[in-house]
Protein backbone atom coordinates (compact mmCIF):
# COMPACT_ATOMS: atom_id res chain seq x y z
CA UNK A 1 0.00 0.00 0.00
CA UNK A 2 1.88 3.39 -1.29
CA UNK A 3 1.36 6.03 1.61
CA UNK A 4 3.73 8.46 3.39
CA UNK A 5 3.97 6.06 6.58
CA UNK A 6 5.60 3.66 5.13
CA UNK A 7 9.40 2.89 5.46
CA UNK A 8 10.13 2.73 2.13
CA UNK A 9 9.18 6.72 2.16
CA UNK A 10 10.36 7.46 5.56
CA UNK A 11 13.94 5.74 5.29
CA UNK A 12 15.19 4.71 1.96
CA UNK A 13 14.28 7.96 -0.69
CA UNK A 14 16.18 11.05 -0.65
CA UNK A 15 14.44 14.20 -1.99
CA UNK A 16 16.82 13.93 -4.74
CA UNK A 17 17.57 10.78 -5.37
CA UNK A 18 21.05 11.46 -5.34
CA UNK A 19 22.16 8.12 -3.87
CA UNK A 20 19.76 6.28 -6.11
CA UNK A 21 19.49 7.27 -9.28
CA UNK A 22 22.92 5.73 -10.70
CA UNK A 23 22.78 7.47 -13.82
CA UNK A 24 21.29 10.88 -13.50
CA UNK A 25 19.12 12.20 -10.69
CA UNK A 26 15.65 13.77 -10.62
CA UNK A 27 17.41 16.84 -9.52
CA UNK A 28 18.98 17.09 -13.09
CA UNK A 29 16.46 15.88 -14.96
CA UNK A 30 13.96 18.06 -13.93
CA UNK A 31 16.84 21.04 -14.71
CA UNK A 32 17.25 19.65 -18.20
CA UNK A 33 13.41 18.65 -18.82
CA UNK A 34 12.37 22.47 -17.15
CA UNK A 35 14.97 24.17 -19.73
CA UNK A 36 13.94 22.02 -22.81
CA UNK A 37 10.03 23.18 -22.53
CA UNK A 38 11.80 26.77 -21.53
CA UNK A 39 13.93 27.05 -25.01
CA UNK A 40 10.94 25.38 -26.90
CA UNK A 41 8.34 28.27 -25.60
CA UNK A 42 10.98 31.01 -26.41
CA UNK A 43 11.23 29.85 -30.27
CA UNK A 44 8.09 32.12 -30.27
CA UNK A 45 10.54 35.03 -30.43
CA UNK A 46 11.38 33.70 -33.78
CA UNK A 47 7.51 33.34 -34.59
CA UNK A 48 7.77 29.33 -34.70
CA UNK A 49 5.47 28.29 -32.60
CA UNK A 50 6.97 25.16 -31.23
CA UNK A 51 4.72 24.65 -27.92
CA UNK A 52 0.85 26.25 -29.08
CA UNK A 53 -0.44 22.92 -28.88
CA UNK A 54 -0.18 22.37 -24.98
CA UNK A 55 -3.91 22.39 -23.73
CA UNK A 56 -5.16 24.91 -21.22
CA UNK A 57 -8.62 24.91 -19.47
CA UNK A 58 -10.56 27.54 -19.40
CA UNK A 59 -13.25 27.82 -15.58
CA UNK A 60 -16.53 26.62 -17.75
CA UNK A 61 -20.42 26.21 -17.36
CA UNK A 62 -20.71 24.38 -20.70
CA UNK A 63 -18.19 21.35 -20.65
CA UNK A 64 -17.28 21.89 -24.55
CA UNK A 65 -15.98 25.17 -23.72
CA UNK A 66 -13.04 23.98 -20.94
CA UNK A 67 -10.75 22.70 -23.65
CA UNK A 68 -8.04 24.58 -25.69
CA UNK A 69 -4.86 25.17 -27.32
CA UNK A 70 -2.72 27.92 -25.44
CA UNK A 71 -1.91 29.62 -29.10
CA UNK A 72 -4.74 30.07 -31.44
CA UNK A 73 -2.51 29.17 -34.66
CA UNK A 74 -2.67 25.67 -32.98
CA UNK A 75 -6.89 26.45 -32.77
CA UNK A 76 -7.53 23.67 -35.02
CA UNK A 77 -6.40 20.91 -32.83
CA UNK A 78 -9.41 21.54 -30.76
CA UNK A 79 -9.90 21.12 -26.75
CA UNK A 80 -9.84 17.44 -26.79
CA UNK A 81 -6.80 17.17 -29.90
CA UNK A 82 -4.47 19.40 -27.53
CA UNK A 83 -5.09 17.62 -24.72
CA UNK A 84 -3.90 14.34 -25.96
CA UNK A 85 -0.95 16.21 -27.96
CA UNK A 86 -0.01 16.91 -24.59
CA UNK A 87 -0.25 13.45 -23.05
CA UNK A 88 1.81 12.16 -25.95
CA UNK A 89 4.61 14.80 -25.42
CA UNK A 90 4.52 14.30 -21.82
CA UNK A 91 4.70 10.43 -22.04
CA UNK A 92 7.59 10.91 -24.59
CA UNK A 93 9.46 13.31 -22.40
CA UNK A 94 9.10 11.99 -19.45
CA UNK A 95 9.71 8.02 -20.78
CA UNK A 96 12.80 9.43 -21.89
CA UNK A 97 13.94 10.55 -18.07
CA UNK A 98 12.19 7.16 -16.58
CA UNK A 99 14.75 5.45 -19.21
CA UNK A 100 17.50 8.20 -17.32
CA UNK A 101 16.31 6.45 -13.48
CA UNK A 102 16.79 3.09 -14.73
CA UNK A 103 13.07 2.26 -14.35
CA UNK A 104 10.64 0.34 -16.03
CA UNK A 105 9.72 2.22 -19.16
CA UNK A 106 6.41 0.10 -19.95
CA UNK A 107 5.57 0.14 -16.29
CA UNK A 108 5.96 3.66 -16.39
CA UNK A 109 3.89 4.56 -19.41
CA UNK A 110 1.28 2.73 -18.06
CA UNK A 111 1.03 4.36 -14.70
CA UNK A 112 2.09 7.68 -16.18
CA UNK A 113 -0.80 7.62 -18.24
CA UNK A 114 -3.03 6.70 -15.50
CA UNK A 115 -1.85 9.49 -13.51
CA UNK A 116 -2.00 12.41 -16.16
CA UNK A 117 -6.02 11.39 -17.01
CA UNK A 118 -7.06 11.28 -13.77
CA UNK A 119 -5.25 14.64 -12.62
CA UNK A 120 -6.09 16.34 -15.03
CA UNK A 121 -9.86 15.37 -14.94
CA UNK A 122 -9.74 16.25 -11.71
CA UNK A 123 -8.29 19.90 -12.87
CA UNK A 124 -11.06 20.31 -15.51
CA UNK A 125 -13.47 19.42 -12.57
CA UNK A 126 -12.26 22.15 -10.38
CA UNK A 127 -12.43 24.55 -13.45
CA UNK A 128 -16.09 24.49 -13.13
CA UNK A 129 -17.72 27.63 -12.80
CA UNK A 130 -19.46 26.58 -9.48
CA UNK A 131 -16.40 25.57 -8.23
CA UNK A 132 -14.18 28.13 -9.71
CA UNK A 133 -16.11 31.70 -10.57
CA UNK A 134 -14.49 34.34 -8.09
CA UNK A 135 -16.20 37.53 -9.23
CA UNK A 136 -19.81 38.98 -9.28
CA UNK A 137 -18.99 39.23 -13.33
CA UNK A 138 -17.89 35.82 -13.80
CA UNK A 139 -20.88 34.69 -12.08
CA UNK A 140 -23.30 37.06 -14.63
CA UNK A 141 -21.08 35.51 -17.08
CA UNK A 142 -22.30 32.01 -16.15
CA UNK A 143 -25.30 32.78 -15.39
CA UNK A 144 -25.01 31.03 -11.88
CA UNK A 145 -26.01 32.42 -8.69
CA UNK A 146 -23.55 30.61 -5.78
CA UNK A 147 -19.63 29.31 -6.67
CA UNK A 148 -17.41 28.13 -3.89
CA UNK A 149 -15.24 30.82 -5.23
CA UNK A 150 -11.73 28.53 -5.35
CA UNK A 151 -10.33 30.29 -8.94
CA UNK A 152 -9.19 28.03 -11.10
CA UNK A 153 -5.96 27.29 -9.23
CA UNK A 154 -8.50 25.77 -7.02
CA UNK A 155 -8.50 22.84 -9.89
CA UNK A 156 -5.38 21.65 -8.07
CA UNK A 157 -7.36 21.01 -4.92
CA UNK A 158 -9.32 18.86 -6.76
CA UNK A 159 -6.36 16.95 -8.45
CA UNK A 160 -5.43 16.78 -4.74
CA UNK A 161 -8.70 15.30 -3.51
CA UNK A 162 -8.64 13.15 -6.80
CA UNK A 163 -5.16 11.09 -5.96
CA UNK A 164 -6.67 11.60 -2.04
CA UNK A 165 -9.37 9.36 -3.14
CA UNK A 166 -7.21 6.68 -4.85
CA UNK A 167 -4.59 6.43 -1.88
CA UNK A 168 -7.39 5.85 0.66
CA UNK A 169 -10.15 3.90 -1.93
CA UNK A 170 -8.45 2.30 -4.13
CA UNK A 171 -4.93 1.53 -2.82
CA UNK A 172 -3.95 -1.31 -4.82
CA UNK A 173 -4.55 0.63 -7.85
CA UNK A 174 -2.53 3.31 -6.34
CA UNK A 175 0.35 0.84 -5.53
CA UNK A 176 -0.25 -0.11 -9.43
CA UNK A 177 0.61 3.83 -10.25
CA UNK A 178 3.51 4.50 -7.93
CA UNK A 179 6.58 4.44 -11.01
CA UNK A 180 4.68 7.57 -12.41
CA UNK A 181 4.10 9.49 -8.93
CA UNK A 182 6.46 11.52 -8.41
CA UNK A 183 5.43 14.73 -7.13
CA UNK A 184 9.49 15.87 -6.68
CA UNK A 185 10.46 15.36 -10.49
CA UNK A 186 7.00 16.94 -11.16
CA UNK A 187 7.52 20.47 -9.12
CA UNK A 188 11.43 21.04 -9.56
CA UNK A 189 10.58 21.08 -13.70
CA UNK A 190 7.15 23.33 -12.47
CA UNK A 191 10.03 25.97 -10.75
CA UNK A 192 12.67 25.74 -13.35
CA UNK A 193 9.95 26.99 -15.69
CA UNK A 194 8.65 29.27 -12.60
CA UNK A 195 11.78 31.33 -13.17
CA UNK A 196 10.94 32.72 -16.34
CA UNK A 197 7.52 33.18 -15.52
CA UNK A 198 8.52 35.81 -13.08
CA UNK A 199 10.65 37.48 -14.85
CA UNK A 200 7.60 38.17 -16.87
CA UNK A 201 5.63 39.49 -14.12
CA UNK A 202 8.77 40.97 -13.06
CA UNK A 203 9.46 43.17 -15.75
CA UNK A 204 5.64 43.60 -16.45
CA UNK A 205 4.93 45.26 -13.57
CA UNK A 206 8.24 47.46 -13.11
CA UNK A 207 6.96 50.96 -13.77
CA UNK A 208 4.62 49.82 -10.48
CA UNK A 209 7.41 47.93 -8.79
CA UNK A 210 9.88 50.91 -8.46
CA UNK A 211 7.18 52.73 -6.85
CA UNK A 212 6.55 49.84 -4.36
CA UNK A 213 10.64 48.84 -4.48
CA UNK A 214 11.03 50.20 -0.74
CA UNK A 215 7.35 48.09 0.43
CA UNK A 216 8.38 44.98 -1.50
CA UNK A 217 11.73 45.04 0.05
CA UNK A 218 9.97 44.89 3.68
CA UNK A 219 8.00 41.65 2.11
CA UNK A 220 11.18 40.13 1.83
CA UNK A 221 12.88 41.01 4.87
CA UNK A 222 9.39 39.86 6.93
CA UNK A 223 8.97 36.47 4.69
CA UNK A 224 12.29 35.44 5.40
CA UNK A 225 14.34 37.07 8.16
CA UNK A 226 11.18 37.17 10.69
CA UNK A 227 8.31 34.77 9.16
CA UNK A 228 10.72 32.13 8.82
CA UNK A 229 12.80 32.29 12.14
CA UNK A 230 10.08 32.61 14.45
CA UNK A 231 8.12 29.91 12.91
CA UNK A 232 11.48 27.49 12.70
CA UNK A 233 12.10 28.33 16.37
CA UNK A 234 8.18 27.74 17.16
CA UNK A 235 8.60 24.46 15.39
CA UNK A 236 11.23 23.03 16.74
CA UNK A 237 11.22 24.54 20.36
CA UNK A 238 7.64 24.35 21.56
CA UNK A 239 6.35 21.40 18.81
CA UNK A 240 9.45 19.39 19.13
CA UNK A 241 9.94 18.69 15.18
CA UNK A 242 12.70 17.55 14.31
CA UNK A 243 15.42 19.95 11.74
CA UNK A 244 14.38 18.16 8.58
CA UNK A 245 10.69 18.62 9.39
CA UNK A 246 11.20 21.96 10.59
CA UNK A 247 12.78 23.79 7.71
CA UNK A 248 10.12 23.05 5.21
CA UNK A 249 7.33 23.94 7.56
CA UNK A 250 8.95 27.28 8.37
CA UNK A 251 9.51 28.04 4.55
CA UNK A 252 5.60 26.73 3.49
CA UNK A 253 4.12 28.37 6.30
CA UNK A 254 6.38 32.23 5.69
CA UNK A 255 6.88 32.41 1.96
CA UNK A 256 5.56 30.92 -0.92
CA UNK A 257 3.47 28.03 0.26
CA UNK A 258 4.21 24.68 -1.70
CA UNK A 259 7.52 25.92 -4.12
CA UNK A 260 9.20 27.41 -0.83
CA UNK A 261 8.37 23.73 1.29
CA UNK A 262 9.43 21.84 -1.83
CA UNK A 263 12.36 23.96 -2.32
CA UNK A 264 14.01 23.65 0.83
CA UNK A 265 13.23 20.43 1.22
CA UNK A 266 15.38 19.42 -1.09
CA UNK A 267 17.83 22.30 -0.45
CA UNK A 268 18.47 20.28 3.05
CA UNK A 269 18.02 16.68 1.23
CA UNK A 270 14.65 16.35 3.30
CA UNK A 271 13.18 13.20 2.38
CA UNK A 272 10.38 13.49 -0.61
CA UNK A 273 7.29 12.83 1.59
CA UNK A 274 8.08 15.45 4.27
CA UNK A 275 7.59 18.81 2.00
CA UNK A 276 4.87 16.78 0.30
CA UNK A 277 2.73 16.46 3.36
CA UNK A 278 3.40 20.10 4.11
CA UNK A 279 2.37 20.87 0.89
CA UNK A 280 -0.94 19.52 1.23
CA UNK A 281 -1.39 21.45 4.37
CA UNK A 282 -0.16 24.62 2.60
CA UNK A 283 -2.96 24.67 -0.06
CA UNK A 284 -5.67 23.37 2.61
CA UNK A 285 -5.01 26.62 4.48
CA UNK A 286 -4.01 28.94 1.42
CA UNK A 287 -7.84 28.25 0.47
CA UNK A 288 -8.98 28.71 3.91
CA UNK A 289 -7.13 31.86 4.45
CA UNK A 290 -8.59 33.00 0.76
CA UNK A 291 -12.22 32.12 1.83
CA UNK A 292 -11.76 34.22 5.07
CA UNK A 293 -9.49 37.08 4.58
CA UNK A 294 -10.55 39.50 2.04
CA UNK A 295 -14.16 39.60 3.93
CA UNK A 296 -11.73 40.64 7.03
CA UNK A 297 -9.84 42.92 4.89
CA UNK A 298 -13.29 44.61 3.30
CA UNK A 299 -14.98 44.78 6.86
CA UNK A 300 -11.60 46.57 8.47
CA UNK A 301 -10.02 48.11 5.85
CA UNK A 302 -12.08 49.37 3.01
CA UNK A 303 -10.78 52.90 3.82
CA UNK A 304 -6.88 51.87 3.57
CA UNK A 305 -7.06 49.71 0.27
CA UNK A 306 -3.58 49.62 -0.07
CA UNK A 307 -3.10 48.19 2.99
CA UNK A 308 -5.73 45.66 2.15
CA UNK A 309 -3.90 44.66 -0.74
CA UNK A 310 -0.68 44.21 0.46
CA UNK A 311 -2.33 41.96 3.55
CA UNK A 312 -3.14 39.66 0.77
CA UNK A 313 0.43 39.42 -0.60
CA UNK A 314 1.84 38.96 2.66
CA UNK A 315 -0.53 36.54 4.55
CA UNK A 316 -2.26 34.16 1.60
CA UNK A 317 0.71 31.65 0.79
CA UNK A 318 0.79 29.95 -2.56
CA UNK A 319 0.77 32.51 -5.68
CA UNK A 320 -2.73 31.51 -7.34
CA UNK A 321 -4.52 32.18 -3.96
CA UNK A 322 -3.00 35.46 -2.98
CA UNK A 323 -3.49 37.10 -6.48
CA UNK A 324 -7.20 35.47 -5.83
CA UNK A 325 -7.37 36.98 -2.48
CA UNK A 326 -5.94 40.42 -4.01
CA UNK A 327 -8.79 39.94 -6.73
CA UNK A 328 -11.44 39.52 -4.39
CA UNK A 329 -10.36 42.11 -1.48
CA UNK A 330 -10.32 44.68 -4.52
CA UNK A 331 -13.51 43.75 -6.18
CA UNK A 332 -15.30 43.61 -2.42
CA UNK A 333 -13.48 46.94 -1.77
CA UNK A 334 -13.99 49.17 -4.14
CA UNK A 335 -17.33 48.39 -4.46
CA UNK A 336 -17.54 49.38 -0.91
CA UNK A 337 -16.34 52.38 -1.11
CA UNK A 338 -18.26 53.14 -4.66
CA UNK A 339 -20.96 52.96 -2.52
CA UNK A 340 -20.26 55.45 -0.29
CA UNK A 341 -19.27 57.73 -3.24
CA UNK A 342 -15.54 57.19 -2.93
CA UNK A 343 -14.66 55.64 -6.55
CA UNK A 344 -11.16 54.85 -7.29
CA UNK A 345 -9.76 53.28 -9.72
CA UNK A 346 -9.09 49.61 -10.66
CA UNK A 347 -6.24 47.60 -10.46
CA UNK A 348 -4.09 49.16 -7.59
CA UNK A 349 -4.93 47.03 -4.90
CA UNK A 350 -4.42 44.21 -7.26
CA UNK A 351 -1.33 45.79 -8.34
CA UNK A 352 0.09 45.60 -4.68
CA UNK A 353 -0.74 42.02 -3.98
CA UNK A 354 1.07 40.85 -7.14
CA UNK A 355 3.97 43.01 -6.81
CA UNK A 356 4.38 41.47 -3.10
CA UNK A 357 3.86 38.20 -3.91
CA UNK A 358 6.54 38.49 -7.22
CA UNK A 359 9.57 40.03 -4.91
CA UNK A 360 9.02 37.50 -2.10
CA UNK A 361 8.42 34.51 -5.25
CA UNK A 362 12.14 36.12 -6.45
CA UNK A 363 14.12 34.86 -3.57
CA UNK A 364 13.13 31.28 -2.67
CA UNK A 365 16.00 30.02 -4.69
CA UNK A 366 17.90 31.88 -2.84
CA UNK A 367 16.73 31.45 0.46
CA UNK A 368 16.94 27.90 -0.43
CA UNK A 369 20.68 28.04 -1.55
CA UNK A 370 21.22 29.99 1.99
CA UNK A 371 19.74 27.18 4.29
CA UNK A 372 21.15 24.46 1.58
CA UNK A 373 24.54 25.76 2.58
CA UNK A 374 24.07 25.85 6.27
CA UNK A 375 22.80 22.46 6.35
CA UNK A 376 25.58 20.72 3.85
CA UNK A 377 28.36 23.11 5.91
CA UNK A 378 27.45 22.59 9.28
CA UNK A 379 24.32 20.34 10.01
CA UNK A 380 24.36 17.17 8.01
CA UNK A 381 27.76 16.42 7.66
CA UNK A 382 29.24 13.10 6.57
CA UNK A 383 32.51 11.91 7.87
CA UNK A 384 34.41 14.80 9.73
CA UNK A 385 34.94 17.57 7.48
CA UNK A 386 32.62 17.82 4.35
CA UNK A 387 34.01 18.30 1.10
CA UNK A 388 33.70 20.41 -1.34
CA UNK A 389 32.18 18.12 -3.92
CA UNK A 390 30.16 16.73 -1.62
CA UNK A 391 28.92 20.04 -1.20
CA UNK A 392 28.41 20.72 -4.70
CA UNK A 393 26.68 16.94 -4.61
CA UNK A 394 24.49 18.10 -2.43
CA UNK A 395 23.08 21.42 -3.98
CA UNK A 396 19.63 21.12 -5.41
CA UNK A 397 20.63 21.56 -9.09
CA UNK A 398 17.17 22.42 -10.03
CA UNK A 399 17.48 26.10 -8.60
CA UNK A 400 20.60 26.24 -11.36
CA UNK A 401 17.30 25.82 -13.82
CA UNK A 402 15.11 28.47 -11.65
CA UNK A 403 17.82 31.61 -11.79
CA UNK A 404 18.79 30.57 -15.62
CA UNK A 405 15.02 31.06 -16.54
CA UNK A 406 14.97 34.00 -14.43
CA UNK A 407 17.69 36.02 -15.57
CA UNK A 408 17.53 35.05 -19.26
CA UNK A 409 13.20 36.18 -19.05
CA UNK A 410 14.14 39.51 -17.58
CA UNK A 411 17.02 39.64 -20.36
CA UNK A 412 14.19 39.48 -22.91
CA UNK A 413 12.33 41.27 -21.13
CA UNK A 414 14.09 44.09 -20.69
CA UNK A 415 17.66 44.46 -22.48
CA UNK A 416 15.98 43.70 -26.18
CA UNK A 417 14.41 45.67 -28.87
CA UNK A 418 10.53 46.89 -27.87
CA UNK A 419 9.28 44.26 -31.05
CA UNK A 420 11.27 41.66 -29.68
CA UNK A 421 10.35 42.36 -26.36
CA UNK A 422 6.77 42.36 -26.54
CA UNK A 423 7.01 38.64 -27.87
CA UNK A 424 8.51 37.24 -24.54
CA UNK A 425 5.08 37.16 -22.34
CA UNK A 426 3.17 35.45 -25.00
CA UNK A 427 6.13 33.09 -25.39
CA UNK A 428 6.78 32.17 -21.26
CA UNK A 429 2.94 32.04 -20.81
CA UNK A 430 3.01 29.24 -23.11
CA UNK A 431 5.67 27.36 -20.93
CA UNK A 432 3.78 28.44 -18.18
CA UNK A 433 1.14 26.17 -19.10
CA UNK A 434 3.12 23.61 -19.31
CA UNK A 435 4.06 24.73 -15.29
CA UNK A 436 0.81 24.53 -14.65
CA UNK A 437 -0.36 21.10 -16.00
CA UNK A 438 3.45 19.79 -13.94
CA UNK A 439 1.73 21.29 -10.84
CA UNK A 440 -1.47 19.35 -11.39
CA UNK A 441 0.91 16.15 -11.59
CA UNK A 442 2.67 17.67 -8.81
CA UNK A 443 -0.60 17.33 -6.31
CA UNK A 444 -2.55 14.15 -7.73
CA UNK A 445 0.62 12.71 -7.23
CA UNK A 446 0.77 13.83 -3.62
CA UNK A 447 -2.76 12.70 -3.09
CA UNK A 448 -1.75 9.82 -4.31
CA UNK A 449 1.01 9.12 -1.94
CA UNK A 450 -1.13 10.30 1.15
CA UNK A 451 -3.34 8.18 2.58
CA UNK A 452 -4.99 10.89 4.53
CA UNK A 453 -7.15 9.09 6.59
CA UNK A 454 -4.64 7.16 7.96
CA UNK A 455 -2.56 9.93 8.25
CA UNK A 456 -5.16 12.14 10.22
CA UNK A 457 -5.06 9.25 12.72
CA UNK A 458 -1.22 8.94 13.04
CA UNK A 459 -0.49 11.95 13.42
CA UNK A 460 -0.79 14.69 10.85
CA UNK A 461 -3.03 16.89 13.56
CA UNK A 462 0.11 18.15 14.88
CA UNK A 463 1.16 19.37 11.75
CA UNK A 464 -1.78 20.97 11.68
CA UNK A 465 -1.61 22.64 14.70
CA UNK A 466 1.67 24.15 14.02
CA UNK A 467 0.53 25.49 11.06
CA UNK A 468 -2.72 27.14 12.18
CA UNK A 469 -1.00 28.39 15.12
CA UNK A 470 2.07 29.84 13.27
CA UNK A 471 -0.11 31.40 10.28
CA UNK A 472 -3.27 32.26 12.76
CA UNK A 473 -0.96 33.17 15.60
CA UNK A 474 1.69 34.86 14.15
CA UNK A 475 1.98 35.50 10.15
CA UNK A 476 -1.10 37.26 9.17
CA UNK A 477 -1.28 39.73 11.95
CA UNK A 478 2.93 40.61 11.74
CA UNK A 479 1.91 40.74 7.84
CA UNK A 480 -1.09 43.35 8.83
CA UNK A 481 0.93 45.37 11.19
CA UNK A 482 3.91 45.55 8.34
CA UNK A 483 1.46 46.31 5.31
CA UNK A 484 -0.15 49.19 7.85
CA UNK A 485 3.27 50.86 8.13
CA UNK A 486 4.06 51.01 4.97
CA UNK A 487 0.98 51.60 2.97
CA UNK A 488 -1.27 53.25 5.65
CA UNK A 489 -2.30 56.37 4.14
CA UNK A 490 -1.06 55.44 0.21
CA UNK A 491 -4.61 55.42 -1.98
CA UNK A 492 -4.98 54.77 -4.96
CA UNK A 493 -5.78 57.26 -7.91
CA UNK A 494 -9.54 58.38 -7.83
CA UNK A 495 -11.28 57.04 -11.27
CA UNK A 496 -11.79 59.86 -13.51
CA UNK B 1 6.22 0.24 9.25
CA UNK B 2 6.78 3.68 10.69
CA UNK B 3 3.65 5.82 10.68
CA UNK B 4 3.72 9.51 10.83
CA UNK B 5 3.47 10.13 14.58
CA UNK B 6 6.42 7.50 14.95
CA UNK B 7 8.22 9.80 12.27
CA UNK B 8 7.23 12.97 13.59
CA UNK B 9 8.70 11.94 17.10
CA UNK B 10 11.28 10.14 15.92
CA UNK B 11 13.88 12.99 16.69
CA UNK B 12 11.63 14.84 18.72
CA UNK B 13 12.87 17.21 21.16
CA UNK B 14 16.61 16.91 19.54
CA UNK B 15 18.24 20.06 20.59
CA UNK B 16 18.72 23.36 18.87
CA UNK B 17 22.76 23.57 17.20
CA UNK B 18 24.73 26.77 17.63
CA UNK B 19 23.90 26.67 13.67
CA UNK B 20 20.27 26.94 14.10
CA UNK B 21 20.62 29.28 17.13
CA UNK B 22 22.94 31.49 14.89
CA UNK B 23 20.21 31.34 12.35
CA UNK B 24 17.06 31.97 14.06
CA UNK B 25 19.05 35.19 15.70
CA UNK B 26 20.55 36.68 12.89
CA UNK B 27 17.51 36.49 10.86
CA UNK B 28 15.54 38.12 13.74
CA UNK B 29 18.36 40.60 13.95
CA UNK B 30 18.80 41.50 10.34
CA UNK B 31 14.73 41.69 9.81
CA UNK B 32 14.12 43.58 12.74
CA UNK B 33 17.05 46.29 12.16
CA UNK B 34 16.46 46.20 8.28
CA UNK B 35 12.46 46.64 8.92
CA UNK B 36 13.34 49.57 10.99
CA UNK B 37 15.32 51.15 8.55
CA UNK B 38 12.91 50.58 6.21
CA UNK B 39 10.43 52.52 8.03
CA UNK B 40 12.32 55.33 8.31
CA UNK B 41 13.45 55.94 4.60
CA UNK B 42 9.52 55.14 4.07
CA UNK B 43 9.00 57.97 6.60
CA UNK B 44 11.79 60.59 4.58
CA UNK B 45 10.85 59.50 1.21
CA UNK B 46 6.87 58.75 1.69
CA UNK B 47 4.89 57.97 -1.34
CA UNK B 48 3.99 60.71 -3.61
Amino acid sequence: MANVSQVHDWREVRADNVALAPRISEDWLSLIIGLFVFVLALAGLGNVDLTGWVVTTAVWGNITQALGTVSKSYGALGGIGALVATYVALLVVLGGAAVALKTDVKKFALAFTAVFWLAYLSWIVGNYAHFAAVTPAELNKFGIAWSLKLTNEGGYIFALIGGLIIANVFPRFAETIREAVRPELYIKIAIVILGGVFAVTAASKLSLATSLLLRGTAAIIEAYLIYWAVVYFVARKWFGFSREWAAPLASGISICGVSAAIATGGAIRARPAIPVLVSSLVVVFAVVEVLILPFIATTFLAHEPLVAGAWMGLAVKTDGAAVAAGGITEALILAQNAAEGVKYQAGWMLGTTTTIKVFIDIFIGIWAFVLGYIWTNHINKTGDKAQASEIWQRFPKFIIGFVVTFVVGLILALATPSGLAAKVPAAIGEANTFRVIFFILTFFSIGVLSNFKRLWAEGIGKLAVVYAVSLFGFVIWVGLLISWLFFAGVKPPLAS
Amino acid sequence: MTDLREELNRDAGEPLLPIEKKLIGWSLGLGVGLLVLLVIVNHLFPVS
